[in-house]
């Protein structure tokens, strides 16, 4: 199964060598050193699970994984002091590696790291939440031994941080065809990610199938929409698909049929709108770490190539589209904010959650200037951590049969544990985008600069939709603070490090992006737009 | 639109010089393809002959395993019912990772027809790209993947 | 002979798999269908190469080969478990997670 992760890295270096084309072409390593650390590590993890007796793998793999990120970010910081404002093209302009691939960069590297945690602990479930043996078959004998154990398959750590370099290679991505290699590469191990949960394991092999099958067909759109911009175009590249569309002498059928079909691609990614028929399922049944990796990580991949992608190549014909995807983010608001009020499941509230802001960032994401992608960037990494937290929070409250997420389970939580409570509250606040957090800033940017861009309608309509959001998140603080608790309720593990220190950290940057925006904010803003 | 010049197809060029070539040959017509027939004519006799001189000339031993559906003599141990018997792993492990190391060609190929003009980078890039497929292959070895029983 | 046709055939499979896709109940056929719809991709990006006269859509297509064979192992291996768990590869047995 890995062999597949591998592969398709190893066709990443084989990006390197340009069709028809001889020499070598330029490549600034130390640009890329990020990524190559991120995957070189993935493969010796691979090896290392090869070579390692079974009991030494966890802690070499968990040493190796958080090694692999802190070093990744040491190269990136370095990069970034002296990177060139306007930024730099590499591997035969495969990738782009400017301001905004920077921002995404540190943000995907950040949320990465604190994912890791997550998937390492071993405190709240002896052995952590990943199955011992992925082969035993669920419901046997072997299969209730198993979840007894303090086994894991530990697999997972190589798998993440293939997904993670993935999706920074995706968002950097300045070339169609680099675009869905690194599509893929950050899909397929998130598809067997989720299928290895340690409880409740056939609800987990589901959601990975539901996962594969339409996340596979959405990857089937994509390159059809590849192939047809390469006939409108001549070519893959984001630039030259620009100054294809600025002409006016082509086919309008496959620039329009392209960019529709490559679009579905991406916002079936990102879980927007009527693309998110997999996100509720896949995220309640998927180990919760996992889906902590996908809510946050994903996200900030398939907005941050979707914004390179119309802002590079689509924006002198954003005439056209625009208008179909005020759409898009009118549905997926309204879906994520009405649906979300009927949920029984934490878990697929906070999904239909996602699906809710993943319209908000859609407004950002179709603003195309300047304060657009900025604000659309600074939501993301605001989103991506308090979502972080809150699937964190989620993985504490349990009983006898593991995670407790029926909402019904959550009554009166503040009286058993008032810190996770507290906590809890905080996290759903900020996802409603109450002042003092990072959620309010994150509305508040992208909507200032959509209204900006002339598109006060729709920001009328996501008020509408974050006020009926709201209530939902305050239904859960009014059921955890004013209800009394069941009599078997769950209980709340108490965190080891690993998850205290994802909470915490998800938690302080909501916090620290709340008070204090204008240092990440700058940021964001600073420096030239996409190079291409 | 969606043909913007049809001339630059080549479609046309390459019916003609299939007809260039013919003609060179000196032959016309149904003569050039006589080899090919006689080719055919002489596989179709050998598998006729193969088949009936066979049993003619060969020794006749009948015994229960011949009758068996595989002529090892071992039994298809479950039934093939639905909902039941056994699902063989094994073959579709095999055949996963037939298809893996299988589709590396892929890339092999027109590197190798592409060798001298792409160079030392050439060399390089698909150094690395074996390197990183030597490691899977590694891992499947070690944790036995390879091991049929 | 215009790869105008070519372009029309690639267009049809893309649908055939779509639809089959959609209408057809087995995880392994609806797989099928998926490598259907990058096939006609792959007819498609070939015959913009012969249109533009370039290698690019060629390689481009060894590339999809490429990642439609890793799909299909890591797929394959996914719906391998479910079915070892259900005996049965019907995408309508998998509802444990509709409400």
């Amino acid at each position: 199964m890995l062999t597949s992760s591998v592969l398709t890295s190893g066709l990443l270096a084989q990006q390197g060598q340009p069709p028809g084309q001889g020499g070598a072409p330029e490549i600034d390593y130390l640009a890329i050193l990020p990524i190559i650390i991120i995957f070189g590590a993935a493969a010796v993890g691979v090896l290392l699970e090869a070579v390692l007796p079974k009991h030494q793998r966890w802690s070499v793999q968990v040493g190796l994984s958080i090694l692999a990120i802190v070093g990744a970010g040491l190269a990136f910081a370095y990069y970034v002091s002296d990177a060139p404002t306007e930024g730099i093209t590499t591997i035969a302009g495969a990738l782009s590696i400017d301001q905004p691939a920077l921002f995404l960069w540190g943000t995907l590297l950040a949320l990465g790291f604190g994912s890791i945690l997550l998937i390492a602990d071993r405190s709240v479930e002896p052995g952590g939440a990943f199955v011992a043996e992925a082969a035993i078959r669920p419901g046997t004998v072997q299969d209730r031994a198993q979840a007894q154990t303090t086994g894991m398959q530990t697999e997972v750590f190589p798998l993440a941080l293939f997904a993670l370099g993935g999706m920074m290679t995706f968002c950097a991505a300045n070339d169609l065809l680099t675009m869905f290699i690194a599509l893929e590469v950050l899909s397929l191990p998130l598809y067997l990610l989720c299928g290895l949960a340690r409880r409740r394991r056939l609800l987990s092999q589901e959601a990975a199938v539901k996962y594969f099958l339409l996340g596979a067909f959405a990857s089937a759109f994509f390159l059809y929409g590849l192939a047809l911009l390469y006939g409108y175009a001549g070519s893959v590249k984001l630039a030259d698909i620009a100054t294809a569309a600025a002409g006016t002498d082509r086919s309008d059928a496959l620039l329009f049929g392209g960019l529709g079909l490559l679009v579905v691609g991406l916002l079936f990614k990102g879980s927007v709108g009527p693309f998110h028929t997999w996100t509720p399922d896949v995220y309640q049944g998927a180990p919760t770490p996992v889906t902590a990796f996908m809510a946050a990580c994903t996200k900030v991949a398939a907005f941050g190539g979707m914004l390179r992608v119309l802002t590079v190549a689509f924006e002198s014909t954003s005439w056209e589209w625009r208008g179909v995807l005020w759409g898009v983010a009118i549905v997926s608001m309204v879906i994520g904010a009405i649906l979300g009020l009927t949920q029984t499941d934490v878990k697929r509230m906070i999904a239909y959650s996602s699906i809710a802001h993943a319209g908000f960032l859609l407004i950002g994401t179709i603003a195309l200037t300047d304060q657009g992608v900025s604000a659309t960037m600074f939501y993301l990494l605001a989103y991506g951590f308090t979502t972080l937290a809150a699937f964190g929070v989620v993985s504490l409250v349990r009983d006898s049969s593991g995670e407790a997420t029926h909402l019904s389970q959550w009554a009166g939580l503040a009286k058993r544990s008032p810190l996770i409570a507290a906590v809890f509250t905080f996290l759903l606040l900020a996802l409603t985008g109450i002042p003092l957090t990072s959620g309010f800033v994150g509305k508040f940017v992208v909507f200032s600069a959509a209204i900006e861009d002339g598109m006060a309608p729709l920001v009328v309509i996501a008020l509408v939709a974050s006020a009926v959001a709201a209530f939902f998140y305050l239904r859960v603080i009014v059921l955890m603070y004013f209800s009394e608790p069941a009599e078997d309720g769950p209980t709340v593990s108490v965190p080891g490090t690993f998850t205290t220190a994802a909470i915490t950290l998800g938690v302080a940057v909501t916090v620290l992006l709340g008070v204090l925006p204008t240092v990440v904010l700058d940021w964001a803003t600073a420096g030239g737009g996409f190079a291409s | 639109m969606l043909v913007p010049d049809t001339a630059r197809l080549g479609a046309d060029a390459i019916v003609a010089s299939g007809q260039l070539a013919q003609s060179e040959s000196g032959m016309t017509g149904l003569e050039s393809y006589v080899p090919l027939i006689l080719l055919i004519a002489v596989a179709g006799a050998f598998a006729v002959f193969s088949v009936t001189v066979a049993p003619l000339v060969g020794p006749r031993r009948y015994n229960k395993a011949k009758l068996d559906p595989y002529e090892c003599g071992i039994e298809p141990s479950p039934q093939p019912v639905v909902g039941g018997g056994r699902v063989p792993v094994k073959f579709y492990l095999t055949g996963m990772l037939f298809i893996l190391f299988d589709i590396e060609m892929v890339f092999l190929y027109p590197y190798a027809v592409a060798a001298d003009s792409v160079g030392l980078f050439g060399f390089v890039s698909v150094f690395i790209f074996i390197v990183a497929i030597t490691i899977p292959y590694i891992y499947e070895w070690l944790r036995g993947g390879l091991e049929w029983d | 002979m215009t790869p105008t046709y070519y372009l029309l055939l690639a267009a049809l499979l893309f649908c055939i798999g779509a639809v089959g896709v959609l209408i057809r109940r087995n995880a392994v056929v609806v797989f099928m269908c998926i490598e259907l719809m990058l096939n006609s991709v792959n007819l498609t990006l070939i015959t913009f190469a012969r249109i533009e006269g370039g290698l690019e859509g060629q390689v481009m297509a060894f590339f999809v080969m490429v990642v439609a064979a890793a799909e299909v192992v890591v797929g394959l291996a996914i719906i391998m478990a479910i079915f070892r768990a259900r005996r049965s590869a019907s995408v309508d047995d998998t509802n444990l997670l509709k409400y």
